[in-house]
């Protein structure tokens, strides 16, 4: 686990940065501090922060229900931060499973994708043969429009 | 951060109290499924769920609150409450982004969340 100073150097710079994580449930947590580290160190505010890990949580949760781990059992984060906007990308090795439509005025399943856009500036999903990359994206407060 | 935990009782009038705390993800929500499911199936019509302690409630567990409603609903013509305070305004937030309101109702304390669950109690 990168520490936090590394994180606040790489981030400035905008050099990507990789964290492989095994594609289980009890590494949700996980995920989520290291979004948390890393949206402390972009400066995003403390509402914006819980909104971007609470988002990150969601594909990350995606990825490990619906997708399919590389050959080491592994997904992957990788944070890239350009033009005052921080990307956290999250990759499996499956097909993102769109789920089946349901039509109920309160759906009880597939609710995620749409909160994660409720909560992030931009999501970007990304299907290839190779897997499925989805990408949440923010801005800090002064270059965000809510 | 605060791991996930639930607590459970009963109270004088047959309504199921679930205490659940800490971050409610994947990992935690299946638990929270099959403790409401158990209270189901032994009877129970009324659930309130205490969610002053939780810190974080992802969609699994959001999806967990809406079948357990409906099936409540379905099944003993019950209903599920939720309990959040003013001042958890993290999860009020989520609540809200996730549509649930005005779908299950969400008191800010156990007497005004029982009151919804037990008319004139």
């Amino acid at each position: 686990m990168q520490r936090s100073a590394e994180i606040e150097a790489d981030v400035t710079i905008g050099v990507a940065r990789e964290l492989r994580l095994p594609a289980r449930p009890s590494q949700l947590r996980v995920a989520r501090d290291y979004a948390r580290e890393v949206a402390t160190a972009f400066g995003l505010d403390t509402q914006a922060r819980y909104a971007f890990v609470y988002a990150v949580n969601e594909a990350v949760t995606n990825a490990i229900r619906h997708g399919a781990p590389d050959e080491q059992g592994l997904i992957s984060l990788r944070v890239v931060v350009a033009d005052g906007r921080l990307t956290l990308s999250v990759s499996d090795s499956g097909t993102f499973l769109v789920p089946p439509r349901d039509d109920a005025a309160i759906p009880e399943r597939g609710r995620g994708f749409q909160m994660m856009a409720s909560l992030v500036d931009e999501v970007h999903l990304s299907i290839e043969s190779g897997g499925t990359t989805v990408s949440l994206s923010t801005a800090r407060l002064g270059a965000r429009t809510d | 951060m605060g791991s996930f935990y639930i607590s459970e009782d009963v109270t004088r009038d047959g309504v199921a109290v679930l205490a659940a705390g800490g971050e409610i993800d994947y990992e935690a929500s299946p638990q929270l499924r099959k403790s409401i499911a158990g209270h189901i199936k032994a009877g129970v019509g009324r659930l309130l769920l205490d969610l002053s302690s939780a810190t974080f409630i992802d969609s699994t567990a959001i999806g967990v609150l809406v079948s357990s409603a409906n099936a409540l609903r379905e099944s003993h013509d019950g209903s599920l409450a939720i309990v959040c305070p003013e001042e958890n305004e993290n999860v009020h937030r989520i609540l809200e982004i996730a549509g649930l309101r005005g779908f299950i109702p969400v008191g800010h304390t156990r007497q005004e969340a029982l009151s919804v669950l037990v008319p004139g109690g």
